[in-house]
């Protein structure tokens, strides 16, 4: 049986909007916001963005709240769940599924050509 | 005595004293206190990490013996526990509860909650502080295999589950007459767990077994969810099919990061009570087989008895009666479980810092 990686450290505001992860085998994770926000997993992100998914403009409409995480919960042993600015929550963001959208480019070229886990919802 | 005996020279002896399952000697492990030495006599207490172990008198006895090999010939040892719990910080909805276990099959009719009342009877035998969850909300059995009758006591808005031989037990049971049905999509079953754990006095215990439905679905999540469980237990029948199903079950829990803390293979054989012949009618070592191949720990076989199902019929766990072989095959199961439990948490994980 491996050990599963897990996070250590989790940092909702690490700097230039992004969310800093510190895992258990040592790496860190930094994910843009926008990134983060754009793979909820939940079952109305997913569908909607399979579907008809919208680019956000490069000039937000003024007045509009930063995207940012409010604060995060964990989910058991295995997931956390990230309560969003713009009032979105549902998303379970479980740990193999934040470790697969690690941007770094050490993961994505690990993961390019994996196929996505399944989801637990 | 030309020499003179100090707590140091003892200590080093002990240091020669192995926990077989924790794989370091009893002396770093801080088992031992009360230590007393003066010259012609050693007295102190092993604190075991569960009053089940199954290796207690083997380790009194090692201890024993390594004492005396000083010369002392009065050597008084005292057996105590204190459970642990493998997390760092409390679990909001039951901070007083160190060890949460699910039992699970994926397949039904196993005897999921058989084995989970008669391993809530054995650790509670053993000395432990045991709860019982019956989290099967569509067909609770809890009651009926506890013989327990009562509906819980309100206290202070929270429900104080009845005792059952000293267990605390919570059972949808209790809140419906007998030939209603509860008749409920997911939603429900979410709030019912939350319920179940949040508002039961559980007050402190050293484990709190969960007797899960089959499947993998609303209620195995929500409990998932709800709080870091323990770990698992699976129970399955030795043939095929049952091995398929709980392998669903051991899938599920290891997506949702929840520890295999050992399986079980229920009716894994029958012996004819008139001629003593056996009879492998679901197979036999399937589930073994299932453990080592996949790396988990194999915690007992119990075989299928008829008086395992008279006494659960009639709310008389056959785990209360240790000199009977099954009441002796729980403890045994039981003292198996405990120590995984302990190993587990041994391997103290760390807190997940959120800032």
């Amino acid at each position: 049986m491996t050990v599963p990686i897990v996070p250590k450290k989790i940092k909702l505001a690490a700097g230039n909007d992004t969310l800093s992860i510190e895992w258990s085998d040592g790496h860190i994770s930094a994910y843009p916001y926008r990134h983060l926000r754009d793979k909820c997993p939940c079952a109305t992100c997913s569908e909607s963005s399979s579907s008809r998914h919208v680019e956000p403009g490069p000039f937000p409409i003024l007045g509009e709240k930063p995207l940012r995480p409010e604060r995060a919960e964990l989910v058991g042993r295995y997931a956390l769940q990230i309560y969003w600015s713009d009032g979105h929550s549902s998303g379970i963001y479980s740990f193999p599924y934040l470790r697969e959208l690690c941007p770094c480019a050490e993961c994505a070229w690990r993961h390019s050509g994996e196929e996505a886990s399944p989801r637990v919802c | 005595m030309e020499n003179k005996l100090s707590p140091e020279i003892v200590l080093n002896a002990l240091k020669a004293v192995k926990d077989p399952d924790l794989h370091r000697d009893i002396v770093s492990l801080g088992f031992i206190k009360d230590l007393v030495v003066t010259d012609s006599r050693v007295a102190f207490t092993i604190q075991l990490t569960t009053p089940a172990c199954p290796v207690r008198d083997q380790l009194a006895a090692q201890a024993r013996q390594a004492v005396q090999a000083l010369g002392i010939r009065d050597v008084d040892v005292r057996l105590t526990s204190a459970v642990m719990g493998g997390r760092p910080g409390k679990i909001e909805l039951i901070p007083n509860v160190k060890n949460t276990v699910a039992v699970a099959s994926g397949k039904g009719g196993v005897g999921k909650s058989t084995v989970a009342a008669n391993l809530a009877v054995a650790l509670k035998r053993a000395g432990a502080s045991v709860g019982l969850m019956d989290t099967d909300v569509y067909g609770p059995s809890a009651p009926i295999l506890m013989g327990g009758s009562s509906a819980p006591a309100v206290v202070e808005g929270k429900s104080g589950p009845p005792g059952e031989y000293g267990i605390k037990l919570i059972s949808m049971a209790y809140f419906l007459p007998k030939d209603e049905a509860v008749i409920w999509r997911g939603p429900m079953l979410h709030k019912t767990i939350q319920q179940f754990l949040g508002d039961v006095r559980w007050g402190e215990l050293d484990y709190l077994i969960m007797d899960l439905p089959p499947g993998t679905g609303d209620i195995q999540l929500s409990l998932s969810q709800t709080i870091p469980l323990t770990g698992a237990v699976i129970v399955s029948t030795p043939q095929d099919l049952a091995l398929t199903v709980a392998a669903k079950a051991i899938a599920m829990f290891q997506k949702l990061n929840v520890p295999i803390l050992g399986i079980v293979e229920n009716m894994s054989y029958y012996v004819c009570p008139k001629c003593g012949h056996r009879e492998d009618i679901f197979g036999h070592g399937g589930a073994r087989e299932a453990a080592n191949k996949l790396g988990f720990p194999f915690l007992g076989e119990i075989p299928l008895d008829i008086n395992v199902r008279v006494q659960s019929d009639s709310g008389k766990p056959v785990a209360l009666d240790e000199a009977t072989p099954y009441g002796k095959t729980f403890q045994e199961i039981a003292g198996a479980l405990a120590a995984q439990i302990s190993i587990a948490n041994f391997q103290k994980e760390q807190e997940i810092s959120i800032e």
